[in-house]
C-alpha cells in the first residue's frame, strides 16, 4: 500500500497536467493529454522505483509537470500560426477557385439528388417524329374536343392512303384510380384521365417509353401470372406528381377502375402537345374501339402529304361510311420546345450581348510601369481568368437546371422559362463579377486589392480627378479607379510600388509573387 | 551565394538547427525514442524537449507514432508516443554533426544500443 503523501503528490501532478491541458486547443487536447499522462507514469516510476517517492523524486516529477505548461503554450501557438496561414489564403486566386469548385460540386450534387432534375435528364431525347398532324372535322371550333368516331378511324386505317402512312386513335375517359393499391397503407382514390389508345400510338409518335425494361413483376409485389394484367403507361406529369419521379416504377401494379393494371413505363412529354390531358395511357388492340364516343386521330404525313401542308394545316377530303365526302383538317402537332442545352447556349449568348451594357469589358491592364508585367505573369493572369469562366459556366448550367426542374410540380413549360431567365441572369451577373474581380487583382501576386480609400476633392471633380484607391496587401501595387472617367483618366490604373514601401507591410502577410 | 544541392523535399541539408534540436535528433538517432528518455539522456527539461520535438515534427524532421495498446496493456502501463527520424531528419542531423562536432561524443549511438 502506498503512503497517503504519494497519493497527494500524484493528485498534484495530475492536477498540474490537467490544468496545462486546458491551454491546448480542443482538437489536440485529447492526444496531448494522453502523451503527457503516459510520460508522467514513466517519470513517477523512475522517481519512485520501489513505490515510495523521495523528496527529490517528487521534485523531479513536479518539474516535469511544470514543463507541460510550456509545451501546451507551444501547441497553442502552433495552432494560431496555422490559423494565420489560413488567413493568408484570403483574397488569393486559390481561394477564389476553391470556392467556385465547391459551388460547382454542390450544384452538381443537388442535380444528382433532386428527383425532378434526375427525371428531366433521364427523359431525353424528347424529339418525336416530324410531319405528324391531328385530324379534326373541318369547322370544329375547339381543338381540344374530339370529333372523329372510331368507325371513321377504322375506315381510314383499312384503306390505302395518299397523304398518310399511319394512323393512331385515342379516346379519353375519366376513371377512378388507386395508384398504391398493393401497399399496406390506405391511399385515397383519385380520378385520372385515362387515354385508351391504339397500340401503335407511341410507335407513330416515335416517342420512346422510358423505364420499360422491367423483368419480373412478381418481385414488385404483383401477381405471378402477370400476362393477364393489361399494361399502362404513365404520363410524365403523373409520374413526377404521384410517383415522385421514381425510375423503378415499371412493374408496379395499381387499380384502374374495376381492374388491376401494371405500369409498363413512362411516356415523356415530347416536343408536341397532344390535345386532351392524359394521366395514364392504356394501349389496346384496335378491335376494342367499338364505342361510338369520338376520339382524336393522329396521322403521319407521307412526303406527298407534307408538301401539301400550308401554314401548319392540310385540308383533307375523305369518304365517310356512306361514301359521302366529308372535309377534314390536319393540324400540325409540332411545337418548338428546346432542349436544356440549347436553351442554356441561347441564354449565354444573350447574356454576352448584354454584358457591355452593365459593365466595362476591359480588364484594366493599363499600367504605369508595364515592364514589370512579364509574359509569365500575363499568362498566369489570363489562365486565372479562363479558369474562373470555365468554372462559372457549368455552375450556371447546373444551378439553373436545379432551379427549373428541382420541383416536380412545375410543368415543363414553366421550367423552360425559369431555366432561360435564371441562366441569363446568372451568366450576366456572373460574367460581370468575373471581370470586376479580375480588374481588382494585383498584377504581381493576383491577390485582390483591399482597403479602398476615397481620394480627391468633390469640388475639383472637373479640374482634377477623384476616385478610389485600393492597396495590394502584398505591397506590390496600388490601384486607382476614377469615379468619373475623363479623357485623360478614363480607366483604372495600376501603380507599381518599389521596395521603399516594404516597411509598411508585415513580412507575414507579404506573399511571394 | 552558392547553394548546396537540394533534397527531394527541397529542404537544404545545412538547415540551421539549434544545439537543443540537434541534441534531440542525435538522441533519437541513438535510439532514445520517448520524450522522457530523451530528457534523461540530454539533461534537458521537459519544457524544452517536448516543444522542440513539436517543432521538429512540424518541420517533418521527425515523426511520431503511438505504440500498440496491447503492448502497454501487457506491461500494465499507459501507452507511449514514440518518435522516429525521417529521411530529411537524418540528412539534417548529418549536417548538424558537422556543425556541432561534439554532438556524437555527448550521445554516442552505441550507448543506446547497449541499453
Amino acid at each position: 500500500m502506498k503512503p497517503a503523501s504519494n497519493w497527494t503528490h500524484h493528485l498534484l501532478h495530475f492536477g498540474l497536467l490537467r490544468t496545462a491541458s486546458l491551454i491546448v486547443p480542443t482538437p489536440q487536447r485529447a492526444e496531448w493529454w494522453r502523451e503527457w499522462r503516459g510520460e508522467l507514469w514513466h517519470v513517477q516510476q523512475a522517481c519512485a522505483p520501489d513505490g515510495v517517492c523521495s523528496w527529490r523524486g517528487d521534485q523531479q516529477a513536479t518539474a516535469f509537470c511544470l514543463g507541460a505548461f510550456q509545451d501546451a503554450l507551444c501547441v497553442r501557438q502552433a495552432g494560431r500560426q496555422r490559423k494565420l496561414r489560413l488567413a493568408d489564403m484570403v483574397g488569393t486566386p486559390a481561394q477564389c477557385l476553391l470556392i467556385l469548385v465547391f459551388i460547382l460540386a454542390t450544384s452538381y450534387a443537388i442535380a444528382l439528388l433532386l428527383p425532378g432534375v434526375r427525371a428531366e435528364r433521364s427523359l431525353w431525347p424528347r424529339k418525336v417524329n416530324p410531319n405528324l398532324v391531328l385530324i379534326q372535322q373541318e369547322g370544329a371550333t375547339d381543338d381540344s374536343q374530339p370529333t372523329i368516331s372510331p368507325m371513321e378511324f377504322g375506315a381510314w386505317e383499312g384503306r390505302k392512303q395518299k397523304y398518310f402512312d399511319g394512323f393512331a386513335f385515342y379516346r379519353i375517359t375519366a376513371e377512378t384510380v388507386n395508384p398504391q393499391s398493393l401497399s399496406n397503407e390506405p391511399h385515397p382514390w383519385s380520378v385520372w384521365a385515362v387515354g385508351h389508345a391504339s397500340s401503335n400510338l407511341f410507335t407513330l409518335l416515335g416517342l420512346p417509353i422510358q423505364f420499360s425494361d422491367f423483368t419480373d413483376p412478381s418481385l414488385n409485389g404483383g401477381p405471378s401470372d402477370s400476362s393477364q394484367i393489361p399494361d399502362v403507361i404513365l404520363s410524365e406529369k403523373v409520374w413526377k406528381r404521384d410517383f415522385g419521379a421514381d425510375p423503378h416504377v415499371a412493374g408496379n401494379i395499381m387499380q384502374l377502375g374495376p381492374r388491376m393494371v401494371r405500369i409498363a413505363g413512362v411516356a415523356a412529354d415530347g416536343s408536341l402537345s397532344l390535345p386532351g390531358r392524359v394521366d395514364v395511357w392504356e394501349l389496346q388492340p384496335d378491335p376494342q374501339f367499338g364505342a361510338e364516343a369520338p376520339g382524336f386521330v393522329v396521322a403521319h404525313l407521307t412526303p406527298f402529304g407534307a408538301a401539301e401542308m400550308w401554314t401548319q394545316c392540310v385540308h383533307i377530303t375523305a369518304n365517310g361510311p356512306g361514301n359521302s365526302e366529308q372535309g377534314f383538317l390536319g393540324i400540325s402537332l409540332e411545337e418548338w420546345k428546346p432542349a436544356p442545352g440549347t436553351l442554356y447556349l441561347f441564354a449565354l449568348f444573350l447574356a454576352l450581348l448584354a454584358l457591355p451594357a452593365i459593365t466595362s469589358v476591359s480588364l484594366g491592364e493599363c499600367s504605369l510601369n508595364p515592364e514589370n508585367t512579364s509574359w509569365t505573369k500575363k499568362l498566369y493572369r489570363w489562365s486565372f481568368l479562363t479558369a474562373k469562366i470555365a468554372l462559372l459556366l457549368p455552375i450556371v448550367y447546373f444551378v439553373a437546371f436545379d432551379l427549373a426542374y428541382g420541383c416536380t410540380t412545375f410543368g415543363r413549360e414553366r421550367a423552360v422559362y425559369i431555366q432561360l431567365v435564371s441562366t441569363f441572369a446568372m451568366c450576366l451577373f456572373g460574367m460581370r463579377w468575373v471581370l470586376k474581380d479580375q480588374r481588382q487583382r494585383c498584377p504581381v501576386c493576383m491577390r485582390r486589392v483591399t482597403h479602398p480609400a476615397q481620394v480627391g476633392q468633390a469640388s475639383r471633380t472637373f479640374l482634377d480627378w477623384n476616385g478610389t484607391e485600393m492597396m495590394c496587401m502584398g505591397g506590390h501595387t496600388l490601384l486607382h479607379v476614377p469615379s468619373l472617367p475623363t479623357s485623360w483618366f478614363g480607366s483604372q490604373r495600376w501603380l507599381y510600388l518599389d521596395t521603399s514601401w516594404e516597411f509598411l507591410f508585415a513580412s507575414s502577410t507579404r506573399p511571394v509573387p | 551565394m552558392a547553394r548546396e544541392p537540394k533534397f527531394p523535399d527541397t529542404r537544404l541539408p545545412d538547415t540551421k538547427l539549434s544545439h537543443t534540436a540537434a541534441m534531440i535528433l542525435q538522441a533519437l538517432d541513438a535510439g532514445f525514442v520517448y520524450g522522457f528518455s530523451i530528457m534523461e539522456m540530454t539533461g534537458l527539461p521537459s519544457g524544452t524537449v517536448y516543444p522542440a520535438m513539436r517543432r521538429l515534427e512540424r518541420d517533418e524532421l521527425i515523426r511520431s507514432n503511438w505504440e500498440r495498446q496491447s503492448i502497454a496493456d501487457a506491461e500494465q502501463r499507459p501507452p507511449r508516443k514514440y518518435y522516429k527520424l525521417t529521411a530529411a531528419g537524418k540528412s539534417t542531423l548529418e549536417a548538424s554533426r558537422k556543425r556541432y562536432p561534439l554532438l556524437e561524443r555527448l550521445i554516442p549511438t552505441e550507448e543506446a544500443r547497449t541499453v
